[in-house]
């Protein structure tokens, strides 16, 4: 289980403060939902390590998260835009969810299987500056696959997609955590996305997260 | 495209501004190739060896800058300290800092009797061949200019990479390598080429180093070698031929370097967040960024430790350099006032224009110094106004005044231009919906919006007439005289003390300028920071 107990933050110079407390189950996906500014970031920036709290905790099946570099962090990312480097083909991309020094006849076998789940097979070779907006969130989902790590975050991870697109992403995304057992955080204001996706849902109201 | 009223004013008066600089240029040319076909007599130049002499510097100053300010910028970009804005508005102020001023630093240093080998001589007992003079003087000089205004550049384009991409990478645990490969060089690699092709003009037709540096005609490039054929050896023969070579190569130069991603001159603060390389690479970049600071700080701290400490009261007390001092300021303000006229007016009328052709005629003024150096466009003038029978003593407040201005444009309009554009873009229809045209555009939607970059241009301009030697020193005499050829002769006399006073003097009043006036005009237009 994923929980922060408590976690308080603050932007510096501004008086308002962010205080967080959710819990998010493996194998479910988790939708937090609230107005523009309201610090939908700022709780993924927390929980990726991007930011550091003045307080509270930080656990992934009891073990502390806060100490950890956001490198270091059992945590894949997969936000709106800006998920792949343009310059390098999709395996390319996907190769940097793999370890360092993993061999490279395994290495390509690897990133084979995960393009194929992610329905991207003859990609392969393919810019990623010449993929559609839908085949790119597949390839960070190909990368997220290698990474094999425990949170999946998702800022907003369909807001550039057109519907028929996000839909099969999104079907896609709520399929792989089921069948990894992510403990998955999905950042959105679309109603249509949280009812189709997530299993438990909260709203930040004032700083604070609210259960739905 | 936003249906904006059109404004046949604005792109009528950037159009006839736009041929009057073309005809003006064209006279200038014709004077110089009108020279050139009358003179009979043979000429001395050796233009294969200058040609040669001038690329191989401008090349390698090239290759040097650009590797110097990437590991700069790389450096500024990952590390966070107290005083770090100062270091960059350090860097920035390269642009605009006298190559004069910068060369006199560098012989404080470097030079037969600089601070380096008095203190060698009195630690060790040793002391070496000085490298300010000759090749690697210039290399220096220009390394230390141009490398600063290149991580500066390329600072920029770093501060740019999208905050997305930053947290990916580091989510994804890249070594500092991985992150400089994967994130740092797509965001620099398109601006090299055309970064690149501006230093290669600038050191191409750097007049104030070499004059300075070079040490004699093995190292002379075109540009001093021009000055020497007009002023020294009266071999105007040579001079023209030199001209029509430099504005042959420095054309070309130009149509290669139109092809590649504009510099932007408007430079954006860095607001994002703190991505820590590893503690051995911190300690690099901590370590270039120290080199890299000395280097470029420590020739300017002489020149004013020098100038401040030995022969600033006897130069204060010579009327000499007060008149050089007015004549200066005068020059440098008028300058900068008909630069902000003509980057107004082509600006606007530029940013008016619909027609990508009518866009791209508009935009031809600002490479008219390019293609047309300091040296050669006084050459023009100087050939211009003899055979119209003008006395050199009227023309030449005039001449030197619009050449210093012409020489400011490319940068002017590199300032004003992209934020006019933005401005349409972003408010053209609220503009047409409230009815506004004319001046009163102008004073209630541009001018509060630009008021900064009106400063910075004005500093620009300035400054770039405050430190020129190249057109003031085909035109200047003993009644007319501007700080930096005053500061020249005092050298060629041997008064090293005032010269160091006078280049203290000169860095003073370019920092003030260049710092103040954006300031200054930002408070004025009550213009708030996009």
């Amino acid at each position: 289980m994923l929980r922060a107990d408590d976690l308080v933050f603050a932007h510096p110079g501004q008086p308002a403060s962010y205080r967080f407390t959710l819990e998010a189950a493996p194998g479910q996906v988790t939708a937090i939902s609230g107005a523009s500014g309201s610090g939908k970031s700022t709780l993924l920036d927390l929980l990726a390590g991007f930011v550091h709290p003045a307080s509270g905790r930080l656990t992934l099946d009891g073990v502390d998260l806060l100490p950890l570099a956001p490198e270091a962090r059992p945590v894949s990312l997969l936000l709106q835009a800006d998920n792949l480097f343009e310059h390098l083909s999709a395996e390319e991309n996907a190769r940097l969810g793999l370890p360092r020094g993993t061999p490279k006849a395994e290495a390509q076998e690897r990133v084979a299987s995960a393009l194929a789940e992610v329905g991207l097979a003859g990609f392969a070779g393919k810019p990623a500056a010449t993929l559609s907006g839908g085949q790119k969130q597949r390839v960070a989902l190909a990368r997220t696959l290698l990474r094999a790590r425990a949170v999946l975050l998702l800022d907003e991870p369909f807001s550039a997609l057109d519907d028929e697109t996000r839909r099969t992403t999104r079907d896609l995304v709520g399929e792989l955590t089921r069948r990894h057992g992510w403990h998955t955080v999905l950042v959105s204001h679309h109603a249509d996305d949280i009812a189709a996706l997530a299993e438990a849902h909260y709203r930040i109201v004032e700083g604070r997260l609210e259960r739905v | 495209m936003l249906t904006l009223p059109h404004r046949p004013l604005r792109i009528a008066a950037a159009t006839a501004l736009t041929l009057l600089i073309a005809a003006l240029i064209a006279a200038v040319l014709w004077a110089i190739l009108d020279a050139a076909t009358d003179a009979a007599s043979g000429s001395r130049v050796d233009i294969p060896h200058l040609l040669r002499m001038t690329s191989l510097q401008a090349g390698l100053t090239m290759v040097l800058s650009l590797l110097v300010g990437t590991a700069l910028a790389w450096a500024l970009n990952r590390l966070r300290f107290f005083g770090r804005d100062l270091v960059v508005g350090l860097f920035a102020a390269a642009i605009v800092t006298p190559g004069m001023v910068v060369a006199f630093g560098l012989l404080s240093i470097w030079g037969r009797n600089g601070w380096i080998n008095q203190a060698t001589e009195s630690l060790f007992g040793i002391r070496f061949d000085s490298p300010a003079y000759g090749l690697s003087g210039i290399l220096l000089a220009h390394v230390v200019l141009d490398g600063a205004f290149a991580a500066r550049i390329l600072l920029a384009r770093l501060d740019s990479i999208p905050q997305n991409r930053l947290k990916v990478g580091q989510s994804l645990g890249l070594s500092a390598w991985q992150r400089f490969v994967l994130i740092d060089w797509p965001a620099l690699r398109g601006s090299l080429p055309g970064l690149g092709a501006i230093i290669f003009l600038l050191a191409f037709t750097s007049f104030p180093i070499v004059l300075l540096l070079g040490g004699g005609p093995a190292n002379q490039t075109l540009e001093v070698a021009i000055y020497t054929a007009v002023r020294l050896d009266f071999d105007l023969v040579g001079a023209v031929r030199l001209a029509l070579t430099q504005i042959a190569v420095c054309s070309i130069v130009i149509l290669l370097a139109s092809a590649f991603t504009p510099v932007p001159s408007a430079l954006s603060r860095s607001a994002q967040p703190s991505w820590r390389d590893a503690a051995p690479v911190r300690v690099l970049q901590w370590l270039v960024l120290v080199i890299g600071t000395i280097g470029f700080a420590l020739p300017l701290l002489s020149v004013l430790y020098d100038g401040l400490a030995s022969g600033l009261l006897r130069v204060l007390g010579q009327a000499s350099f007060w008149r050089a001092t007015l004549t200066s300021l005068v020059i440098g303000a008028s300058s900068a006032l008909v630069t902000l006229a003509l980057a107004l007016i082509l600006s606007l009328g530029r940013s008016a224009a619909h027609l990508p052709a009518a866009r791209t005629l508009l935009g031809v003024p600002a490479y008219a110094y390019l293609a047309v150096p300091a040296v050669v466009l006084s050459l023009g003038f100087f050939l211009l106004v003899r055979a119209l029978g003008v006395p050199g003593g009227m023309a030449a407040p005039v001449v030197v005044i619009f050449a210093n201005s012409l020489l400011s444009l490319p940068f002017a309009i590199a300032t004003l231009g992209p934020p006019l554009d933005a401005i349409l873009r972003s408010r053209g229809k609220l503009i047409r919906s409230l009815g506004l045209s004319g001046w009163r555009q102008f004073a209630a939607i541009e001018y509060p919006l630009i008021g900064r970059d009106i400063g910075l241009m004005l500093a620009l301009a300035f400054c770039f007439s405050l430190g020129d030697l190249g057109v003031i020193a085909l035109f200047g005499t003993q009644d007319f005289q501007t700080l930096p050829l005053l500061m020249y002769r005092a050298l060629g006399s041997y008064k090293s003390n005032d010269a160091a006073a006078i280049a203290a003097l000169l860095l003073i009043f370019t920092i003030a300028a260049f710092v103040g006036l954006p300031r200054l005009l930002e408070r004025i237009a009550h213009a708030p920071r996009r």
